[in-house]
């Protein structure tokens, strides 16, 4: 009866310290996507359902010949497909003969969701189950600033590899700690662990791009392959705003002092989508303005293929970039995308943004 | 300078009695976007973003259609009519992407309406009528009166349309024709068959290349999934653990369900569009459920731009011929096991 669930990026490391909050120790923690994920999961899905499905869909299949029996499941009414995926995987998983059984986490009904997670704790209160998932928001929140911190010192280390290194020790330090008090720790621990361990070179002035779009294709390197990274190579800081914090970090929406930032986008975004359509629509235009504002040099948009919400954004995205001269470059993901072409767009792009910053340049002196 | 122009696409089919209505009593000339032509859809297929769903180009090739002669579009942002249950994104982002696309369109009409996240109600919908109203006349008492006529209009057209059960039964035991009574085929029995999928494919004579007089020619009576009656599909959509959350889905699932289930007609014609969102959750559903209950048969089909009408009949004929000899070998297979 071991539980598992999907993998999606750095948050795959929340949710393994979630179930193992729950009290659970069969936690089956799945692996990383690979081509035959890709492969296995669209072979079973319909056609023209949206990349994420499939992916994730292939992730499901493999941790279920691993031994998972229990998997995670979310539910919600949204203008998305997204809410619906579990019903459909039950349908195909069943027709597939494997053995297994999801939990049905509802967004749109909190004390549901509670009572579904308390069912699969080892016998925990429902006290100590809401403490669990809020470990879980609160993890949540230090795993971002290790990955903004990787995806900041890996564009101007002086080794090659040392920020990976401490990253991953950072993930399983992050997973691995226990103890409200510690946890709340890794907030100085971690950036002082990239200070310490890696060299960088401070001469340096490098690019800085924004990347907004679609939640899983920003957050999963799989999907996007590696696309954070791959700015890093090129040595361009790369950060994303669109992470897991809007949907789980219940804490800081509560904090009635703390303004979460995706509300200063969505009020950015209202004079081009006035309403909330579903997706990452109004966030993806409005940081794309916010980061202008800021300073940052360019924009690059991710978002699946066949995503309703997010086509939207890429008709109205010219727009955008047009009248704040926000250099934006959008890019389609599928289970086909392939690596050399990619490379080869990003390239392009960080030279234009770096000839656009020198012809400003010369234009202030 | 209050011509109103009304695209002939999507949720156009749904609620064009109403807004036509409510325009023409506050005096304002009504311009509707001709029928779809060959060069309507060349035109869409050429500026609309290539990503979006087949009827969704099409509606840049109606607004295109009709923008030289119309003071105003409306283009109206639909959430949802339901308490609960969506539309589709696009219906809601599709002016605000049209005026960002294409500058020099005249100026849009957007008023938003969605009550299952909006938080809209009656009021609300009545005030952003009236706010309507305002630009074209001021006087309140004619404002008042379009907007109940239309109101009026709108039921009384979904009255028409949509059938009750005990008509829903007639038809079932051959009593009556729903649509337009089908050739006669002497020595033939009469088909049934439910014709299944978006009212602005079905009701599009060219987006659905013309399928219902295919299916009228080859001497078979139709019942679409928008007339059936709304009890039915919810009792039938209702036996799932989690609600199917797309409203227009749910007519198409739960027509499928129920007749999978009744087995009243002789054969499903499932119409999808391709990259239509839901419509492929739905109709993998169908393809799942047609599977484990394989006693109606389905047929599923994808239209888009390059959907040529000869490969249509063609496919059309054979899933017709295959339930005529399908009814044929059921008899002989009767007789035998009464004569053994």
């Amino acid at each position: 009866m071991s539980i598992s669930f999907p993998h999606v990026g750095s948050f795959t490391y929340v949710m393994e310290s979630i179930c193992h909050e729950m009290g659970r120790t069969d936690v089956v923690v799945p692996n990383k996507p690979t081509n035959k994920t890709k492969q296995l999961g669209s072979r079973h899905s319909p056609e023209w359902m949206c990349t994420p499905f499939k992916m994730l869909f292939g992730s499901f299949i493999e941790v279920l010949e691993r031994g998972a029996y229990e998997l995670v499941g979310t539910l919600f009414i949204d203008y998305c497909r997204l809410g619906y995926y579990t019903p459909i995987y039950e349908i195909i998983l069943e027709d597939l003969g494997y053995d297994f059984e999801f939990l049905h986490l509802n967004f749109n009904n909190p004390t549901g969701f509670i009572q579904e997670m308390k069912r699969r704790t080892a016998g925990l209160t429902y006290w100590k189950t809401f403490r669990a998932f809020q470990i879980g928001w609160i993890k949540n929140r230090f795993i971002d600033i290790a990955d903004k911190c990787l995806y900041s010192y890996q564009a101007v280390e002086l080794e090659k590899g040392t920020s990976q290194r401490v990253v991953n020790r950072a993930h399983r330090k992050i997973v691995e700690t226990k103890g409200m008090r510690n946890i709340r720790k890794l907030r100085k621990i971690i950036p002082k662990m990239f200070e310490d361990e890696v060299e960088i070179d401070k001469k340096a002035d490098p690019l800085r791009v924004v990347v907004v779009g679609e939640l899983y294709a920003v957050v999963e390197p799989s999907i996007n392959l590696d696309i954070m990274t791959k700015l890093n190579e090129l040595g361009v800081i790369s950060y994303t705003p669109i992470t897991f914090c809007r949907w789980i970090d219940v804490g800081s929406r509560a904090n009635p002092f703390k303004r979460p930032s995706f509300k200063t986008a969505i009020k950015k975004a209202k004079p081009y989508v006035e309403y909330r359509l579903g997706g990452k629509t109004q966030e993806s235009i409005g940081y794309s303005i916010m980061y202008k504002e800021k300073g940052w040099d360019g924009v690059i948009h991710l978002y699946p293929f066949t995503c309703m919400p997010e086509i939207i954004t890429r008709s109205i995205i010219p727009q955008i970039s047009r009248e704040y001269e926000i250099p934006i470059l959008s890019l389609v993901l599928d289970e086909h995308t392939g690596e050399a072409g990619l490379k080869t767009r990003l390239e392009a792009f960080i030279d234009l943004i770096e000839r656009k910053r020198k012809v400003n340049g010369d234009n202030i002196k | 300078m209050n011509r109103v122009g009304l695209p002939r696409a999507l949720i156009h089919y749904k609620f064009s009695e109403m807004w036509v209505t409510f325009f023409q009593e506050l005096g304002a000339e009504v311009i509707i976007s001709p029928k779809t032509t060959k060069k309507i859809k060349q035109e869409a297929v050429n500026i609309a973003p290539n990503e979006d769903c087949y009827s969704t180009k099409l509606y840049y090739g109606h607004v295109m259609a009709i923008k030289d002669q119309v003071d105003y579009l409306f283009i109206p942002r639909y959430g949802a009519s339901d308490k609960k249950y969506v539309g589709c994104p696009k219906f809601i982002g599709l002016a605000e992407v049209l005026r960002s696309m294409f500058p020099d369109l005249p100026p849009i009409i957007m008023p938003h309406y969605n009550t299952a996240k909006g938080r809209d109600g009656k009021l609300s919908f009545y005030f952003k009528a009236m706010k309507i109203a305002s630009m074209f006349t001021k006087n309140p008492f004619k404002k008042i009166r379009a907007f109940r006529l239309a109101l009026k209009k709108h039921n009384q057209h979904k009255k028409d349309l949509v059938i009750d059960e005990k008509t829903l039964y007639k038809w079932e035991q051959s009593k009556l024709f729903l649509n337009d009574s089908p050739k006669s085929n002497p020595g033939e029995r009469q088909l049934k068959i439910a014709l299944v999928g978006h009212s602005y494919v079905l009701n599009d004579p060219y987006a659905s290349l013309d399928i219902r007089t295919i299916l009228k020619e080859q001497g078979v009576d139709i019942i679409t999934s928008e007339q059936m009656p709304r009890e039915l599909i919810e009792k039938q959509m209702d036996k799932q653990n989690f609600q199917l959350y797309f409203y227009y889905e749910r007519e198409i699932l739960g027509t499928i369900m129920h007749f999978l289930e009744s087995k009243t007609v002789d054969g499903i014609i499932h119409i999808m569009v391709f990259s239509c969102g839901p419509d492929s959750i739905a109709g993998e559903m169908a393809a799942r459920f047609s599977k484990r209950n394989p006693a109606v048969p389905l047929l599923q089909l994808v239209f888009d731009e390059l959907t040529a009408e000869t490969g249509l009949k063609t496919r059309i004929e054979a899933f017709i011929d295959m339930l005529r000899r399908g009814i044929d070998e059921q008899i002989i297979f009767q007789t035998t096991k009464v004569h053994v």
